[in-house]
């Protein structure tokens, strides 16, 4: 199973797991990590190898900011290692979806696309989008046995 | 239709559902059977909202979804079913759907209910449906996530006085 590293400034990381159990419970190979004021790369790079201890794993930074010092800690944390990677800009959908595929047993890079997709597909304006469901839902029938 | 998962979910598809146990049962669709959902257009654009990407999800009246069970065509379908509550099961079952076991997940509190789990409640009109159910030979299990305490969803019952 790919581990899930979430790292991000402030209390961010840690909030996002526990609102995360809300919906899959208590998670394994699952870590936050916190960026406090007066912390710096040197102690994120310290957390990510206490988290870490085995390098060989498979393992998907969600970073909050690109270019942010849990992302420029984890860059260089994963630099080397064909078998990391790290998405930026994490928000509960994509956390969700990852977990869920993950679930599915979705390997590393399958991760990554999805984390990708589903950070963007999650932001959506209620109007633009909804104005244009509706037409394709009024369109659907409710007799016969076809499926929509 | 192989039916992978019933479950009863008063907010029928939401996270829990659609990306936890929905991988978890390794089901490729989920329907919403639900009459009042499949008639209310805000009600179903957000519900078909919640399913991620590859999952493919309808909200279909339970007669239809009944309908759509013994359409040849979807013969090799694994879905995770979810109905808003036990009626409902008893209404597809009459119709001819087979069911041997159903996950009583989460029914929401509204005035009149017994709160008989964190994440269940149950009107008098529930209770009757579950003891048709029980009788009828279903197995109920209270479960709220794959990865949480499973557990005899009669035997609640009876602990609580309610049969």
């Amino acid at each position: 199973m790919v581990t899930v590293v979430i790292a991000a400034h402030g209390e961010l990381a840690e909030a996002l797991v526990h609102t995360a159990s809300m919906i899959f419970g208590n998670m394994e190979d699952v870590a936050s990590v916190t960026f406090k004021p007066g912390e710096g790369v040197e102690n994120l790079l310290n957390k990510y190898s206490v988290i870490i201890p085995d390098t060989q794993k498979d393992v998907l930074f969600l970073v909050d900011l690109l270019g942010g010092s849990p992302y420029n800690a984890a860059s260089r944390f994963v630099a080397d290692k064909k078998n990391m990677d790290i998405v930026s800009g994490v928000n509960l959908p994509m956390l969700v979806e990852v977990l869920g595929k993950r679930l599915g047993g979705s390997d590393l890079k399958a991760m990554v696309q999805t984390a990708k997709k589903a950070g963007v597909d999650g932001i959506q304006a209620f109007h633009e989008w909804f104005d244009e469901q509706q037409m394709v839902n009024s369109t659907r029938a409710e007799e016969g046995d076809e499926l929509g | 239709m192989k039916i992978k998962w019933l479950r009863i979910d008063s907010r029928l598809i939401h996270g829990q559902v659609a990306n936890n146990w929905v991988n978890h049962v390794g089901a490729s669709t989920i329907i919403a059977a639900n009459d009042s959902a499949a008639k209310d257009d805000l009600r179903k654009t957000l519900l078909l909202q919640v399913a991620p990407g590859r999952t493919k999800s309808y909200v279909m009246s339970v007669d239809k979804t009944a309908r759509c069970y013994k359409n040849p065509a979807y013969e090799n379908l694994d879905v995770l079913l979810v109905v808003e509550n036990p009626t409902d099961v008893l209404r597809l079952i009459d119709q001819g759907v087979e069911v041997n076991s159903v996950n009583v997940g989460g029914i929401t509190f509204k005035e009149g209910m017994t709160l008989i789990s964190e994440a269940v409640s149950v009107s008098p009109q529930d209770v009757k449906s579950f003891v048709e159910l029980d009788k009828r030979g279903v197995k109920l299990v209270l479960q709220q996530l794959p990865n949480t305490a499973s557990s005899d969803f009669m035997s609640r019952l009876k602990s609580k006085g309610l049969i």
